[in-house]
Order: C-alpha cells, then sequence, then structure tokens
C-alpha cells in the first residue's frame, strides 16, 4: 500500500515530467503546422482579394470592432506611438490599438522570448533591430507579408532600397516606418570659442580628423573633445563600410583598420574621451554631447527629435549645448558625400494574430505616407523620405536654421547597420565583442580583426 | 480462517502506518510539490535538452553529442570556461583567508564586537547593483579615487594607470570584490565553527605555554578543518555561477563581456536568450554541472576521511 | 608577569587596529554611496580636498528618484515579491523539514536525497527549461513565476532539518504519548523553538529575494512589474552621469535589507551555528 502510494507519486511525477516535455514538444509542433497553414490560407485568400482590397478595407471599417495589440518600448519618452494609435484610430473607429511597453534595453531578447512558441497575444510587432528580426524570422514568429504587399499594390520603391537590404529568401517580414540615418553633429559654440570653421557636409575622414584635433583642448579643468564616439561598434567600424566596398558580413575586416586607427590615435591624443572610461561610466552619448564639451559627435537622426524637445522642456542645459548644427558624415577619398548608415524600424504581424487582416491595414498605414506624417510632425524620420517630409522636419521649431543642416537630410547612399543575414545575430555578438576588445587594449588592432575573420567565416562556413 | 486473520492485521497494521505515512506526507507536500514541478523537473529537462536542438518555436530535433562535439572548438566557450575557472582559484582562497582571520579577530573578546560584526556583513546584504556602481566610480580609470591616489602619491604615470575593469586587470577586480562582498557572509559560518571548539582546549595549551600562532596552529585549524571544507565547497559552487558580477563590473556598450571577462553563465544565458541555441546552451550548462558536481565529490570524499 | 601584561595589551592593540581597517574597507563604498548621493556631477569625484557633506548638499535628488523613474512601483513589486517568497519559504520549508526530521515514513530518504541532491546544482543549468516551462503555464512576465521560483528552495528545507534535528526527540515523545497531533506538537513545540533557524533563513531569502537580479531580468519584462534591482540598472543605463541620483536609489534601496538584518541579527550567529551549516 504504501509501496504503491509511493510509486503513484513517483509515476504522477515522471508523468509530469513527461507531458512537460511532450506538451511543449508537441504544440510547438501543432504551432509550427497551424502557422504553415494560416499562411498558406492566406495566400490563398489575398489571390482573390486583390481586386477588392479597397473594397475590403471599406468593410473592416464597418466590421466589429477589432483590437490590435502592439509591442512597442519607452512609450513615456517617445512621443510618436501615441500620435500614431491615435491617428489611426481616430481613421478606423472600429479598431482599438493597445500598446505593451516593453522597455528599449532589451527590447528584442524580450519581444523573442514572448514570442516563442505559442501563447502569445500580440498582434503587432515592432522591428529594432536586424539580428532580432532575423531571429524572429527563423522562429516563424512573424508572417511574410509578400501576399499583402503584392495584393495591395504597395510601392516597395519609396523605401529607397531599405527593404531590399530585409530580404529573406525573396520575402519580406516587416515595413518599415522609421529610417534613421547617421549624421555628424557639432557644437557651433564650441568652434566659435576656437575661431575654427564649422564642418561642412562635404569632408573627407583626413578632413574630419583634423578638424577634431583642431578643436581639442587637454588643459585640465576646461577640457574640450574634439570627438566622441559612443561604446557601440556601429560609431567605429560602420565608418569603413560606407565606401560601399564592403559589408560587415563579409567574414574579412582588414577594411576596418584605418578607421580604428584613426579613432585609437585620437583617444591617445585626448581628442575623444577614452572608451574604457565610457564603459566604466556607462556614459550615456546624450549625456555627453549635452555636457557642452564635445566638439562633434557621430550619431542617428533619432538624436535630432532629443536634442530638440530636451532643450525645449530645459532638460538640457542650453548654454552647454543650446547652439548645435548637424552635417552629413565625412567620407573616405573618392567617395560622394551623403553616404551614410541607417537604421529602420519597421512593424510586422505575428504568426499567432487572430486577425492579420486588420493587424496588415494597421501595419500598411503606419509604413505608409499617412504614418510618415504623423512621424514628421514628431520631428522623427519615416522611412517613406522625400522633400515634403524634409522640409517639415527641417521647418520644426528648435531644429537648426542654417542651410547646412537642412542639406545634410539629403542623404545620397544609405547602406543599413547589418544587412539581413541568416547568421546574423552570432555575427552581430562576434563583432560587438572583438570591437569590446580593440577598444579597450586587451587586443591589438591586428589581433582583434584577425579574432574577426576567424569566427566570423567559422559561423559563415558552418 | 489463517488468512482472514492475517489480513485483518494487515489491514489493522496498515491503516496505522498509512496514516502516519500520510501525515508525513502531508507536512513535505506544500513544499515538495513545488520544488518537484519548479525544480525537479526542469532539470530533468535540462539534461534532455543538452542532447537536442531547439529554439524554442520550430521542431526539436535530436543533436545527439553534437552540441558537446561543438564546444570544443568554440573559442568564446573556452575563453568562459578559462575565466570561470581562473576567478574561482582567485576567490576561493583569498575570501577563506579573509574570513577566517576575520572570524578569529572577532571571536576574541573585543569593544564593539557586535557593531564590527554588523558592518562586516553589510557587503553582503547590500544590493549587487548598487554596490557594483559605487565600485566602478572608486575604480574609474581616470577619475576614480584609487588611480586618483595611485597617481598623486604613488607617482603612477597617467597612461600606465590601471585599467580595472578591462583586459587582464578586470578578473582581478572582479576577484577583489567578491571577496569584499561575501567574506562577511563565510565569517559567520567559521565563528559558528570556532564556538563549537571547547575553551578547555586552549586553557591547557595556554598551561603548556603554548603562543597564539602554536595556538591556531595545533588547536583551531585543525578543529576548524569540516568547517573549512564547507566554506571551500560553498565557495567553489558559487563561484562558478558568477554571473552578474560580471556583466555589471565589465559589461560593455551593447552589455557584451569581451573575451577576458566573460563566464560561464553568461554564456548560456546569451546562447539561449539572444540567439536561441537552446540545446547547445544546455550543454554549455552540464559542463557547469559537471565542474560543480566533482568539487561536491571531493568534498564529500574528503568529510568521510575527517569523520574517520 | 610584567612582559605577559605588555604582550597581551600589544597584542590587544593589534587586534584594534585590524578591525579599524577592516571596518573602514567595509564602510567606505556606503559611506562614499552616501556621500556622492547629494554632491553635484563636479564634486562627485574631487579628491583635493574631499568633502564628505559638500556645502550645497543636493537632499532633494532623494526626492527626485521618486519622480524621475517608478521607483515606488519597483519598490512596492519588490517588497510584495520578497514578504510573500519569505513567508512560503518559512512556512512550506519548516512544515517539510519537521517531518524529515521526527517523523518515520516510507522514501524518506529516498525523497531527502532528491533534495540534497539540486542543492549543488547551480539555478543556470536549468533556468532555460524552467522558463520554458513557466511560460508553458503562463507565468512569463507575472510576478507569480518569481515566486515559483524562489519559494521552495531546497536549501530551506536542508536548513531546518538540520535545525530540527538537534531539538531532543523526548520533547515529541512526550507530547505524542499527551496524544498530540503531529500538527500541534509542530505548532506549539517545534516552531516556537525554532525562532533563531527560522531567523536565519529569513535573512537568506529576504536578502537574496530582495537582490535577485537574473531572475526577475528573465521573467519580468514589463515595466510595470520590474524589481528595485532592475530598475536600478534601467535607471544607470538611462542617466548613467547622473551620479547623485544614482547613489541616492541606491541608498534607497538598502534601507530595507539593513533593516530586516539589523532586527534579526542576533539570532544570526546562533541560527547558522545550530543549523549544521558550518558543516
Amino acid at each position: 500500500m504504501k509501496k504503491k502510494l509511493m510509486s503513484a507519486v513517483l509515476a504522477m511525477s515522471l508523468v509530469g515530467s513527461l507531458l512537460a516535455g511532450c506538451g511543449s514538444s508537441a504544440s510547438t509542433d501543432s504551432a509550427a503546422n497551424t502557422d504553415t497553414a494560416t499562411t498558406t490560407e492566406k495566400a490563398e485568400e489575398a489571390a482573390p482579394a486583390e481586386t477588392t482590397a479597397a473594397e475590403a478595407a471599406e468593410e473592416a471599417t464597418d466590421a466589429e470592432p477589432v483590437t490590435l495589440k502592439w509591442a512597442i518600448w519607452d512609450k513615456e519618452t517617445t512621443a510618436y506611438w501615441d500620435a500614431l494609435a491615435e491617428a489611426y484610430q481616430a481613421a478606423n473607429p472600429n479598431v482599438t490599438i493597445e500598446m505593451v511597453d516593453l522597455g528599449s534595453t532589451d527590447y528584442m531578447t524580450v519581444l523573442a522570448t514572448e514570442l516563442s512558441g505559442d501563447g502569445s497575444d500580440f498582434d503587432v510587432v515592432t522591428i529594432k533591430d536586424v539580428p532580432g528580426y532575423a531571429t524572429l524570422v527563423q522562429k516563424n514568429a512573424i508572417l511574410p507579408l509578400d501576399d499583402y504587399i503584392a495584393a495591395d499594390g504597395v510601392d516597395l520603391d519609396m523605401y529607397a532600397g531599405a527593404t531590399d537590404q530585409v530580404t529573406v529568401d525573396g520575402s519580406l517580414y516587416e515595413l518599415p516606418f522609421r529610417n534613421d540615418f547617421w549624421v555628424l553633429f557639432y557644437n557651433k559654440d564650441l568652434f566659435d570659442a576656437a575661431g575654427v570653421a564649422y564642418p561642412t557636409n562635404d569632408m573627407t575622414f583626413d578632413e574630419y580628423d583634423a578638424l577634431a584635433r583642431e578643436l581639442t583642448d587637454t588643459t585640465f579643468g576646461s577640457q574640450v573633445y574634439g570627438s566622441h564616439y559612443h561604446t557601440w561598434r556601429s560609431t567605429v567600424q560602420l565608418l569603413a563600410v560606407l565606401d560601399g566596398q564592403h559589408s560587415v558580413l563579409d567574414g574579412e575586416y582588414e577594411f576596418m583598420k584605418p578607421y580604428y586607427e584613426m579613432v585609437l590615435n585620437q583617444e591617445a591624443d585626448g581628442v575623444c574621451r577614452k572608451y574604457t572610461d565610457l564603459k566604466t561610466e556607462g556614459l550615456h552619448y546624450s549625456a555627453a554631447f549635452s555636457g557642452g564639451d564635445v566638439a562633434m559627435m557621430n550619431m542617428g537622426s533619432w538624436f535630432i527629435s532629443t536634442m530638440m524637445t530636451n532643450l525645449q522642456s530645459g532638460e538640457y542645459d542650453s548654454s552647454l549645448c543650446g547652439n548645435w548644427g548637424i552635417v552629413k558624415y565625412p567620407h573616405a577619398d573618392g567617395v560622394e558625400a551623403g553616404s551614410t548608415l541607417g537604421t529602420i524600424t519597421g512593424l510586422s504581424v505575428t504568426t499567432a494574430c487572430d486577425t492579420p487582416d486588420a493587424a496588415w491595414e494597421f501595419v500598411k498605414w503606419v509604413s505608409g505616407e499617412n504614418g510618415a506624417a504623423v512621424m514628421a510632425k514628431t520631428g522623427n524620420f519615416p522611412a517613406v523620405m522625400n522633400s515634403e517630409v524634409q522640409d517639415l522636419i527641417a521647418g520644426l521649431e528648435g531644429f537648426p536654421t542654417d542651410a547646412e543642416s537642412k542639406e545634410a537630410l539629403n542623404v545620397s547612399n544609405l547602406y543599413l547597420e547589418l544587412p539581413y543575414d541568416a547568421n546574423c545575430a552570432e555575427i552581430n555578438s562576434v563583432l560587438d565583442t572583438y570591437h569590446g576588445s580593440i577598444m579597450s587594449g586587451e587586443m591589438s588592432i591586428d589581433d582583434g580583426i584577425a579574432a574577426m575573420n576567424t569566427e566570423v567565416q567559422a559561423i559563415i562556413n558552418k | 480462517m489463517a488468512d482472514q486473520a492475517s489480513a485483518v492485521t494487515k489491514k489493522k497494521g496498515l491503516s496505522r502506518q498509512t496514516k502516519r505515512d500520510l501525515v508525513a506526507y502531508s507536512f513535505i507536500a506544500p513544499n515538495f510539490i513545488g520544488f518537484a514541478v519548479f525544480t525537479l523537473i526542469p532539470i530533468v529537462f535540462a539534461f534532455a535538452l543538452a542532447f537536442l536542438n531547439w529554439d524554442g518555436s520550430n521542431p526539436i530535433t535530436f543533436a545527439g553529442f553534437d552540441n558537446f562535439k561543438q564546444l570544443f572548438s568554440d573559442t568564446f566557450f573556452k575563453a568562459a570556461l578559462k575565466n570561470t575557472i581562473i576567478y574561482c582559484v582567485g576567490t576561493v582562497p583569498l575570501t577563506m583567508i579573509a574570513s577566517l582571520a576575520l572570524a578569529i579577530v572577532l571571536n576574541q573578546k573585543v569593544i564593539g564586537r557586535g557593531v564590527f560584526r554588523t558592518l562586516s556583513f553589510f557587503p553582503y546584504v547590500a544590493s549587487l547593483v548598487a554596490v557594483t556602481a559605487v565600485w566602478k566610480m572608486l575604480f574609474h580609470p581616470s577619475k576614480g579615487p584609487i588611480n586618483n591616489i595611485l597617481y598623486t602619491y604613488f607617482k603612477v604615470p597617467l597612461e600606465e594607470l590601471p585599467q580595472w575593469f578591462s583586459g587582464g586587470l578586470v578578473l582581478l577586480s572582479m576577484v577583489l570584490f567578491s571577496v569584499w562582498k561575501y567574506m562577511g557572509y563565510y565569517m559567520v559560518i567559521y565563528l559558528a565553527g570556532l564556538q563549537g571548539i571547547s575553551s578547555e582546549l586552549y586553557e591547557a595549551a595556554s598551561l603548556d605555554g603554548a603562543g597564539t600562532w602554536a595556538k591556531f596552529r595545533y588547536i583551531t585549524w585543525p578543529q576548524l578543518q569540516s568547517t573549512t571544507f564547507f566554506v571551500v565547497v560553498m565557495l567553489t559552487i558559487n563561484c562558478f555561477k558568477v554571473y552578474d558580477i560580471a556583466i555589471m563590473l565589465a559589461g560593455g556598450g551593447s552589455g557584451e563581456l569581451t573575451t577576458s571577462a566573460t563566464v560561464l553563465v553568461y554564456y548560456i544565458y546569451q546562447k539561449a536568450f539572444m540567439e536561441w541555441k537552446l540545446g547547445y546552451s544546455s550543454a554549455v550548462a552540464m559542463v557547469l554541472f559537471v565542474l560543480v558536481f566533482v568539487v561536491t565529490m571531493i568534498q564529500f570524499r574528503g568529510q568521510k576521511k575527517y569523520a574517520e | 608577569m610584567k612582559s605577559a601584561k605588555n604582550h597581551a595589551i600589544a597584542q590587544k592593540t593589534i587586534v584594534y587596529i585590524i578591525l579599524i581597517i577592516i571596518a573602514l574597507l567595509m564602510l567606505i563604498p556606503f559611506l562614499w554611496m552616501f556621500s556622492a548621493a547629494i554632491k553635484s556631477d563636479r564634486e562627485v569625484f574631487q579628491m583635493q580636498p574631499f568633502v564628505f557633506i559638500p556645502e550645497n548638499a543636493k537632499w532633494n535628488n532623494y526626492l527626485d528618484i521618486w519622480t524621475k523613474i517608478p521607483f515606488a512601483k519597483f519598490v512596492g513589486n519588490t517588497v510584495f515579491l520578497t514578504i510573500v517568497v519569505t513567508c512560503l519559504q518559512l512556512l512550506t520549508s519548516s512544515f517539510a523539514a519537521y517531518s524529515f526530521a521526527k517523523l518515520e515514513f516510507k522514501h524518506r530518504n529516498g525523497l531527502f536525497f532528491a533534495y540534497i541532491a539540486t542543492i549543488a546544482m547551480p539555478w543556470q543549468v536549468y533556468m532555460v527549461p524552467q522558463f520554458i516551462m513557466m511560460r508553458k503555464f503562463g507565468l512569463n512576465d507575472k510576478l507569480l513565476a518569481i515566486i515559483c521560483l524562489q519559494a521552495f528552495s531546497a536549501f530551506g528545507v536542508f536548513m531546518m532539518k538540520q535545525f530540527y534535528e538537534g531539538i531532543p526527540n523526548e520533547l515529541c515523545e512526550a507530547a505524542r504519548v499527551d496524544g498530540m497531533s503531529e500538527y500541534k506538537i509542530y505548532g506549539s513545540i517545534m516552531l516556537p523553538l525554532s525562532k533563531p533557524a527560522l531567523s536565519t533563513l529569513t535573512i537568506f531569502t529576504f536578502v537574496n529575494t530582495w537582490n535577485d537580479y537574473l531572475g526577475p531580468l528573465i521573467y519580468l519584462k514589463t515595466e510595470t512589474k520590474k524589481t528595485i534591482q532592475l530598475g536600478l540598472k534601467m535607471f544607470i543605463s538611462q542617466y548613467s552621469s547622473d551620479y547623485g541620483l544614482i547613489m541616492a536609489g541606491s541608498v534607497l534601496s538598502l534601507i530595507p535589507v539593513l533593516i530586516v538584518f539589523l532586527i534579526l541579527q542576533r539570532y544570526f550567529v546562533e541560527g547558522v551555528a545550530s543549523t549544521g551549516l558550518k558543516g
């Protein structure tokens, strides 16, 4: 009897563990099945719907109320989430947009966790970076949008090639609604004080380096740093891909050497803050630039709206950084000015979504012209970029008034920080790691680059 | 008849014993159910996962020993393993010596003993995020007071000031930090051990004219052997588990750890939650388990030896 | 005779010098934290001369932190988690430990071995499968997940069992002869005796739950569910240069643990000694 009881307990716990084990595999199987099922269904549905896409949209508006759960980050500090949701709800009264703030720190990790297996209730998710996008595509967590794009006749040309760099085996899983590009921010007061001419929209890296050195003042107590590089690898490594000849997915990284040399030499001469200091402090780039002792800083265009908002609210001291401007990124010799890096932020429909058609309508609206107008009004750069949007942003209160700054918004070539690749999450972490090793002096530039080559090639050849 | 009788007694005996068992199980049940569901089952699952490939969404495939084979050629795994072991080798003896010395001093009759005990326990109860933030200020490579003192009073040239949180020094910083943070905890365990030593032993030794060192060498140290074993094993297990100290002291721009600071648990976390290679990450976890298991076995052996 | 006395005095002096050095080493980071919390960014790293309390002390950093981030929410979550986990841990482990220490039943050793075997198992070894399972139960991003995670540790059962084994069996036997039920014996005899052990376990559990970082990092994603540790870390990355605020937040996060520790610490050494933790 006792034995029986014990064996019953044991059996129960065993069954329990088996259930837990099988349960997860079984349900993932079924999840995967339903995924493929819904996709094919959708393909079938979408094809005949082609002619009546507009009508379908009309119908959807009259149809029963839909609630879309949308994953975002930093709701409090970012103006456009609410603006987009409100504008869309005003245009589509039957739709309720419910935003869930997952925080920006580990957004893509958190999102991938949320969307793993089944049980997720998100309908639309914001895609913050390409490695995270690759993860979600590989996990079958987001839907391919090709059929919708074809059915509704969305013209991908308006994204100026950005979507090509995130196409996976011919399919597109996200539509960008925001497209940030990197520019050079500078503090005019520091240039005036040093009696040096402002940077221009057409500078080579050598000219940029000389300018940074000219502005630098290493006197203790009144330091001025000619340049500033945030701790991300993008701020250094990606200066090297602007010539259009190289990509960070190559597996051969010798081309980065001159740029590491430039930055490390600047660091040694006190032109910029030390990487190890920045890492220890965790100094945020906005704090560095708004502190008023950094003359030039390369950063994404998202920082434009941050500057405008925080100067207006008084969060930043305008006597320190109120007189600022932007110019285009410096360029390598013999390359046209205006080549820069881009970071797209996109929207995807989840495979777990019960109302994918309604979700798609929202994605299409936000990433299209309507969403672009809302984005521009909040001082952010929509993925659909045209001269009207540029005028709108350049005309906002707080935007630098000089002509150069406005001209800096004209981008000639845009390279994504990281194009899509099946292994891009892994490659990204290798590049991050060795960037840290090189910048903190743990490895020489040559050793670091050699290590990147070995490790990335091992990933590619796997 | 005989069968019946035996059945009756059996039934009676059973019911009494069963009742006792049921009472006992009712005591255990609330904890055991939670423990079984949230600890035992995941452990079984973890062993299985190491031999599978899974990304948390797509169907599971069988990997056999592939995950383990891959470990041998993985630079980052090897770096993590090496760093974790170096960190253990540095932290375990230092913490042990520091906490033993502290316990011996605080076991004497000194004024304010309670205050000193409480103070040395502060770092252990303080939150890691808060105290690492302070350490990073104190050891800041160019502004921190430690380097400031090295520069001003020891005339260390500016370029040669130690970079406490990168390169070769980062493990040293982690070791120093751990000793500081955890010595109070192990001191309490040593104090408990010291209080178990009979004072007669010391009195007898005093009569024989033994000095302080002799007393330590021939009474305290041998009497504390089992405590020391416990301390060393707990320390080793906890050192193998190090993660948050590394990430908070040495995490880079994207929170990454370079090959000079990466540790096993960070690698498990990265593989599992950043790259979704759950099988591979479990294989790394198995290495961690084997390390801890070996240390525990050594302890059991050692304890048996001392018990004899 | 005299030299022996001198010797003793010299020894005492050395002991005190060591003690003071150690106390300073232990305290300096906390003093620094307290001082930096009321300094401006310019003053924080100033060493010549070092001032402990600056002239224009920014005491309002202690107020600002509550509005800059949802600090009250973080505190609330952490207090809730810590109290629930500590109570559950104390209750269920002392309950189970009584059974293991004082009752005879089938498979006692087998069941206890299951506990022992997992003590040496680092949580990190099974955190991934545990997470997958928890998500299946719908516990992802729920405070309940942390409770389930922390409340049923093998360590608590092991510790309490060691303690109960030190209490003479005759006490229980006598009570049984008087016709007391096992529950009564546990409630009215054992529990009141186990104050030192319970205090020790409270400190361990409280400190662990309050300061846990990796667990909440994996399970709690929404900002309104985060704990103080996650909140502080988030705050540090957002307001990296604002040392005053960061330090003020850090000081505040220490207070509750210190209070609990100071209340319970007189039982602490006794508790560790009596639970056989020394091995």
